[in-house]
Parts: structure tokens; sequence; C-alpha cells
């Protein structure tokens, strides 16, 4: 299995804030990831970091095997869309197309024009009078007809409206089932992503705190009910991840690590929805005394 | 990406054309003209029986000097100009508007994307300068002949080679700072305040030493004090010549004393003869004191750097700013490598 994005130990300080801290990964070609978590909590470092826009501060980071941004080649083979997708203003749609043909060896001219045409867009028309949603499908259009073998979209959807959302979303997975390449999108809302992805990145705190296959993170993680002399003693091969305890029933989530099969006490375990995975994960990430408790930047990122 | 390059720069581009063509036009017409003047006035005054050289060059040099001197603040003031809005906006105005997060995502290195960048810019306002430079020194020759000093820093910097120089220095610092500081107007505010620095210390504590200074030995005649040479005869002290300039020299002293042929400093005491018992009073009675003191074979000397040292320092400052352009574009090239995208 070839992995598209491999990090080490991956840590980014800003001054004295950190971005990124200690983030290991190790992402597989052919996924479409999610790189989901509140805002501030170090997407837009680990894109950055991704993209070759950013150097780490420690650690390292292997992108399609090479140094990010090492080399032109290297440039060639990832596409970039930045936050709130960055265009000339004062450029055409067309001369955007021209400065892709013009900055792009792999350019495939045929697959712009066809997708500037799809969306309905006006070559003669600035570029800085376009809609939020159509400036995101001429970032995307451009992004994609350099025709890399990752594409990196970093909050594609967070200025769109929901009708802009899905269509753009829409357009996209078109895309990835054409052009065979592997998809890492961010988005503070897991909404977004959860019908897309089957490779999932969890962000809180500047920490990684989940990462994985979607199907894998659904079949490891279940809820658990009991008495909390019962979740006191769970076998090993079993991570707590939260636990909220009410009188005297306990309810966990937990993760299997390993094959050991769930406790007969614990015969009501069910599994979790990706949702209720990434709320646990997150209440665990910004309160870690493990007392389940409600607030922001939890709930943020699910609605 | 020399084609992105042109299309951003492209409206610019258009307008400095457009005033360009203003300004050679004016430099052409303004070159014509001195000629004809410096043809009729000056050779035909020389030529003529009974006409006063010394009128003809006064009123031929009144007449052209506003003309000359506006072109001239022209080519000083356009480092800082380009420096200010060519240079400090090359990379701001990306960082600003996120472009830069596309541009260097496409596939070319930030290094080959600045290097078009500045030498495109660079290029252009080489051009730029060296076309006005070119026609201003031709348009102001004769009137430099007459009566300028080419070492005169307003001459100096605005004719020949130095302006050259000057620009690659002020496109180069420009865009470094605008890296550094990531934001156009702090950038554009500190380019301005380093290029105005610089244009004030480089003629007033650099220029004047670039080479060691020679002592030039000035008869002191009736010619003094049309170079502006002024005598001053204290009661106690040596008399003394201030503000005497070296013909197309960059004159370094301004105020010597006199001397007598054994080079000793001379005192009121040495000229009682020629001063008059009660005190000078008419300028008559003054030129008559010149004239006396002149007679007494004195001379005064001078520091200066002398003309025939022009071209040398033409080259030595446009050589120290290119080289100094080169540096900071060294700096600029090992920089944006690690800028924050």
């Amino acid at each position: 299995m070839t992995s598209v994005l491999r990090a080490d130990g991956l840590t980014k300080h800003y001054g004295r804030h950190p971005g990124l801290v200690e983030a290991d990964l190790d992402i597989p070609a052919g996924r479409v990831v999610g790189l989901v978590g509140p805002n501030g909590a170090g997407k837009s470092t680990l894109l950055g970091l991704t993209s070759g826009l950013i150097e780490p501060t420690s650690g390292t980071i292997e992108v399609l095997g090479s140094r990010p941004a090492a080399s032109g080649s290297q440039l060639a083979r990832v596409g970039f869309v930045a936050q709130d997708t960055p265009v000339y203003a004062g450029l055409s749609v067309g001369d955007h197309l021209r400065l892709g043909a013009r900055l792009n060896q792999r350019w495939d001219e045929q697959l712009a024009r066809r997708r500037i045409a799809q969306v309905g867009l006006d070559l003669s028309q600035k570029a800085g009078r376009l809609s939020g949603g159509q400036r995101a499908q001429l970032a995307l259009t451009i992004a994609a007809a350099k025709r890399p073998e990752l594409l990196i979209f970093d909050e594609p959807v967070a200025a769109l409206d929901p009708l802009a959302r899905r269509q753009f979303l829409q357009h996209l997975m078109e895309f990835v089932s054409e052009l065979e390449v592997t998809v890492i999108l961010s988005s503070h809302l897991l909404g977004d992503l959860e019908r897309v992805c089957d490779h999932l990145v969890l962000l809180a705190s500047a920490r990684v705190q989940l990462a994985g296959e979607v199907d894998d993170l659904l079949s490891t993680h279940y809820r658990i009910v009991g008495s909390r002399d019962d979740v006191a003693h769970l076998p090993p091969g079993f991570d707590v991840i939260s636990a909220e305890h009410r009188g005297r029933q306990s309810t966990l989530v937990v993760r299997r690590t390993d094959t050991t099969p769930i406790p007969r006490s614990f015969a009501n375990a069910e599994r979790l929805d990706l949702e209720e995975m990434v709320l646990a994960y997150l209440t665990r990430a910004t309160d870690p005394s493990g007392a389940a408790s409600h607030h922001s930047p939890a709930l943020e990122t699910l609605r | 990406m020399i084609w992105l390059t042109w299309r951003q720069f492209r409206g610019q581009f258009l307008a400095t054309v457009g005033l360009l063509a203003v300004l050679v036009a004016y430099l052409l017409y303004l070159g014509v003209t001195i000629r004809d003047a410096y043809d009729s006035d000056i050779v035909g005054c020389v030529a003529a029986r009974g006409c006063l050289i010394d009128d003809a060059t006064a009123s031929f040099i009144r007449d052209y000097r506003g003309p000359v001197t506006i072109p001239s603040i022209v080519l000083m003031i356009l480092p800082a100009l380009i420096g200010v809005f060519w240079g400090a906006p090359l990379i701001t105005r990306e960082l600003e508007t996120n472009t830069h997060r596309l541009v260097w995502n496409q596939s070319v290195t930030r290094t080959y994307w600045l290097a078009i960048k500045l030498g495109f810019i660079g290029l252009v306002s080489l051009v730029l300068t060296g076309t006005l430079s070119v026609l201003l020194t031709w348009a102001a020759s004769r009137y430099d002949l007459v009566g300028g000093n080419r070492f005169d820093q307003m001459s100096f910097a605005s004719r020949n080679i130095a302006p050259l120089g000057y620009i690659v220095f002020a496109v180069v610092l420009g865009t470094l700072l605008g890296m550094v500081t990531r934001r156009t107007v702090p950038a554009m505010a500190v380019t301005l305040l380093i290029i105005g620095v610089v244009q004030v210390l480089a003629p007033t504590l650099v220029r004047p030493y670039l080479r060691a200074p020679v002592t030039v030995s000035v008869a002191y005649n009736a010619e003094t004090r049309a170079r502006g040479g002024s005598l001053d005869i204290p009661s106690s002290n040596p008399l003394s010549i201030t503000g005497y300039s070296i013909p197309g020299a960059l004159t370094l002293t301004d105020r010597t004393s006199l001397r007598n042929a054994g080079g000793t400093e001379v005192r009121a005491t040495d000229v009682k003869d020629c001063l008059a018992d009660e005190g000078v009073t008419s300028t008559d009675g003054w030129q008559q004191v010149e004239r006396c003191i002149a007679a007494k074979n004195l001379h005064f000397d001078l520091e200066a750097q002398p003309a025939n040292r022009y071209w040398s320092f033409q080259w030595i400052e446009f050589g120290a700013f290119v080289g100094l352009g080169l540096l900071l574009s060294g700096l600029a090239f090992w920089r944006i490598r690690h800028v924050r995208g």
C-alpha cells in the first residue's frame, strides 16, 4: 500500500503558539480524506505543511514520497486550493486558465474548458466579480486541471451557502472518480464530509486525536453501558475514550485495540456512528479530566 | 510565468509608458532648444565682437536652469518612486490578497517565480531609467558644459550610469522589505525612508571619500570671486577664502586660509598696505582691496576630487549600488523559500 502522506512527529509552532504538535500520520493513496476539527485545531497548518506553503518547526513530512514543494515536478503532483479560494481579482476566468496552462506542464486544457462550461462560468468575467461558489469552482478547476496525484482543499465549502456546498462537493466527487486522485478535504463541520470521505483525520488542540479508515473506525468503537463497577474492570484491549457517570450507571465510549471480544457483561454494547465517535474524541481533547461536558468546540464541529 | 508577470503588471506598465513618452518628448525638445541657444548665444557671442561672454553665459544659465532641473529631480526621485510603488508591492500584494497560495501551488518553484517577477520589473525599471538618463545627459550636455558642475549632486545623480545603479538597488530593496514586512504600506514607508537616507548620506558622507582626495593649490586672483570664493579679512585670524569651487571638480574644502608663496598663512597685518586706514565701506573700495591683495602672489589650498575622476566615480557608484542590489536579491532568494505561505 503506497502512502500519499506520511508525517512523523510533525510539529509547527507560530512563535510560542502551537499550530500542530507531534503529528504522526500515514494516509494511503486513493482515498478521500476528511480532515475534521474545530476552528484553530491545526487543520490549515497541517494542510499548509502538506502543500509546502509552511515549513515544519520539527518532525518530518513526506508527500508522495518527497518533501513538499521541493521542486517543480513535486509541485505538479499536488493540487492545493487554499481557504477562501484566492484568485486574482483583476484577471478574468480565461486568464486564470491561461495561468494554469502556462505554469503547469501537465495542464489538461480540455478538462479545464469542460469544467468551466459545466459550471456555467463566463471566460471573460473578472474573477473578482465571481460569487463565492463560482470562485470555489474556478479554484477547483485550476487545481484539478493540473492533473495532480493529490488534491488538497482547505475548508472549501466554509464560505458557501448550503446549495453551493452540495454542488461543489458533488462536482468534487465526479472529479475524484474521473481522475483517480487522492483527495484531502478539511472542514470544521463533520457533516460536510461524512458522506464523501472514507478516511478520517480528527484534529483538536493542535494534535491528531484520531486517524484511520472510516470503516475500521466504525467497527472498533463501541458505546457500553453498565454499572460503575463493571466499567471499572474492563479487560485489556479496550481504550476508554470517554466516560459519563450518572448515578450508579456509567456510559463509556471505548475503542477496541485488538480482537478481544466484548465481555458478556456488556451485551448491550453498540456501534457508534461517526458523529458520536468524533464527539467523544473532541470531548476528551477539550476536557482531559474525562468528565463529559458539552461545550462549544465539540458541538461546533458537529453542527 | 513571464506571461503572468506581464499580465499583472500590464496596467502600470502602460501608464508608465504614457508618462515616459511625455518626458521623452520634453527632453528631446529641451535638447534641441538648448543646442540652438548654445549655438546662437554662446558660440555666437564668442564670434561676435563686443559681446560680453560672462553676461551671455549668465543669461543662458538663468534661462535653462529650471528646464534642466525639473527632469533632473524626476530622475533623482525615480528610484524612490519605483522602489516604493513597484518594488514594495511586488510580493506584498500577493500576500495580502492570498494569491500567493494560488500561484505557489502551480508547478513552478517560488525561486523561479521570484526570479521572473523581480527580473521583469527590474528590467523594465532599468530600461525606463536608462532611457531618461541618456536623454537628459544628452539634452543637458550644453548646459552642463557652460555652467553646470558634473559633480554637483543633482547632476551626478541624474546623468550617465549612476541612476542605473540606484534603480537596481531600489527595486530589490522594496521587494525584499515587502517580503520581510509582508504588508504593503509599512514596506513602502521603510523603502522610502531607506532610499531617502541613502540619497542624503551617499553624496555627503560617502562620495567625497570614495578615493583619496588630492590637494589643489589655487592662486588668489580676480577669478576667485567668480568661482564663488569670498575673501574674509578678520583682524586677528589669518585671511581666508570661503565657498570656492574648482570647476568640474568635487570641492571638499569650504573654508581655507590664504597663504603666501612660502606657504605661510597671511594675516591682516601682512596686507596692511592694501587696507585703507579708515576701513572699507564701499564696494568700489572693497574691489580695490581685493585687487591689491591679488597682486601679492597669494594662493590657497583645497581638498578635492578632480574633474577627471568623474567617470571613475560614476562607475564606482554604479558598481556599488548594483552590488548592493545583487546582495539584497541574494537575501531575497534565500528568504522567499522560508516565507510562511
